[in-house]
């Protein structure tokens, strides 16, 4: 007998019964990038509105924490590469109808920004921690000011960010959109996978992230009206992504019967209690429930509503990653 | 409760649970990371036998309405807070401890037992189960030993 041996499509890694190529580290970079733009987003719009002695944490503090979210998020993104040295050919080059390289330059250039941002207040963030009794990073903020004071090109950098800190803060609020945007768009380029491929997709990423940004400002500032203007625009945020996620389904129950089949996923399949329970039940409707009773006269511990949301942002985006790749053209 | 037990007999066709929710998200989180071991272990496998996941079942979905309910109850009447509830003489890293250990034991015993106060009692009672009041005399009885042992995590020594 003759042996033979077939191979098909079949047999490659990560293609059959559906594409499994995305998982846990692509899901994180897209919660990651959504939540430093919706930090960023406030922090730039109320330091625009002249707001930056009302809102320190927001425009001051918060900003901090986005140059590391972003440079995780980035880590994770070469993590996933097959081949991580050629992510330095995406700098070689723009092409305008390309997400990724949208992408690409944006990240590159948030990450820049997002580090001179806090930089140029160094003395004021100094003040707000010892006003809380922070002594413990007195080393790092005396360095990052002798770093300023004692060379001469970050010295001349901070000081033309602080001098043109508006025209900067322009670019950093338009670039911010782009960023909280892609997160979406980067999903809805696929045109294979029908429950990615919706143009609701990009804006829903944007809500959903500036949601969690407004929550991350929520939880950590210790000014009381700050956390009550961000829990009251956290609020409506939800209502609008609950709206976007509604419009996105009636969308694809409307389509062809690939987009049914999308659909379908949260319509009985395999996401839909995990979606509709979890994510929808406790990562949108509590926190919005608890907020409502804060502004009510309730007394509700920050923490809790702002950490269902940031949890309900990371399920979204896991569950968006997974559930994109399973849903294909029928056969 | 017992309008809640003849609510959930009629909504949902089974009684009331709390251990058995917390043993189905186990199992589900053991046939994530392994569902070759939860097929072949004996304890696990007739809950992924259908092909169907472990923790689709009334009693995950009855704890999570109960951590929701139990969050907006506390929300509406302003007892939302973060709080260990302990004796004021003991440390909260003891109390910690202590219930993690309790827990513990807890899970083991209703599993050996079937079910616990509200599984095997409650909803076992509900039905005329005899397990259910041997359930019952077990659970008080041993619950009055073991109170007069502990009760120096309570109440303290004067």
């Amino acid at each position: 007998m003759e042996e033979r041996l077939f191979q098909t499509a079949r047999d490659i890694h990560g293609l059959y019964p559906h594409v499994h190529i995305w998982g846990f580290p692509i899901a994180t970079y897209l919660f990651l990038g959504g939540l430093a733009a919706g930090i960023l987003l406030f922090a730039t719009l109320y330091y625009l509105k002249g707001k930056e002695d009302n809102m320190p944490f927001t425009v001051k503090i918060a900003p901090i924490f986005t140059f590391w979210f972003v440079i995780i998020g980035l880590m994770l993104l070469v993590y996933d590469l097959h081949h991580p040295k050629y992510v330095l050919e995406l700098f070689t080059t723009f092409r305008i109808e390309s997400p990724m390289s949208w992408g690409a330059w944006t990240l590159a250039a948030v990450s820049v920004l997002s580090l001179l941002w806090p930089l140029s207040y160094i003395d004021d963030i100094e003040a707000y921690l010892h006003e809380r009794g922070w002594y413990k990073l007195d080393a790092i903020t005396k360095f990052l000011r002798d770093l300023e004071h004692k060379w001469l090109i970050p010295h001349f950098i901070i000081m033309m960010f602080r001098k043109y800190r508006r025209f900067f803060a322009w670019i950093l609020l338009f670039l911010s959109i782009i960023l909280g945007i892609y997160t979406g768009i980067l999903l809805s380029a696929f045109n294979a996978h029908p429950l990615w491929n919706n143009s609701i997709l990009g804006p829903l990423f944007l809500t959903s992230g500036v949601s969690t940004g407004s929550a991350f400002v929520m939880w950590l500032s210790n000014n009381k009206k700050e956390r009550k203007l961000m829990s009251t625009i956290d609020m409506a945020l939800i209502a609008t992504e609950l709206f976007f996620i509604i419009h996105m389904i009636m969308g694809m129950q409307a389509g062809p019967e690939a987009y049914k089949q999308a659909a379908h996923l949260f319509l009985g399949g395999e996401f839909t209690v995990i979606f509709w329970v979890i994510f929808v039940g406790f990562g949108l409707v509590l926190p919005f429930i608890l907020e409502a009773l804060e502004l009510k006269g309730k007394h509700i511990p920050p923490a809790l509503p702002a950490i269902l949301v940031l949890v309900g942002g990371f399920l979204f985006r896991i569950i968006m990653v997974a559930a994109g790749q399973m849903s294909e053209y029928p056969f | 409760m017992g309008l809640l037990i003849i609510a959930a007999y009629y909504f949902a066709g089974e009684g009331l649970g709390s251990s058995g929710g917390y043993r189905d998200v186990a199992i589900g989180v053991i046939n994530g990371v392994s569902p070759e071991y939860a097929q072949a272990n004996p304890y696990t496998a007739p809950h992924v036998a259908d092909g169907h996941s472990p923790t689709n079942t009334w009693l995950v979905f009855e704890l999570l309405g109960v951590i929701f309910g139990a969050i907006l109850s506390a929300a509406l009447y302003g007892r939302l807070k973060f709080v260990v509830g302990k004796a004021p003489h003991i440390t909260n890293k003891k109390r910690l401890y202590l219930a993690l250990l309790g827990g513990i034991l807890w899970g083991i015993g209703t599993q050996l037992g079937r079910g616990c106060t509200s599984g095997l009692v409650l909803s076992g009672m509900a039905v005329n189960s005899l397990s259910g009041y041997i359930g019952l005399v077990a659970i008080f009885g041993f619950g009055f030993i073991f109170a007069y042992i502990f009760k120096s995590l309570w109440i303290k020594k004067n």
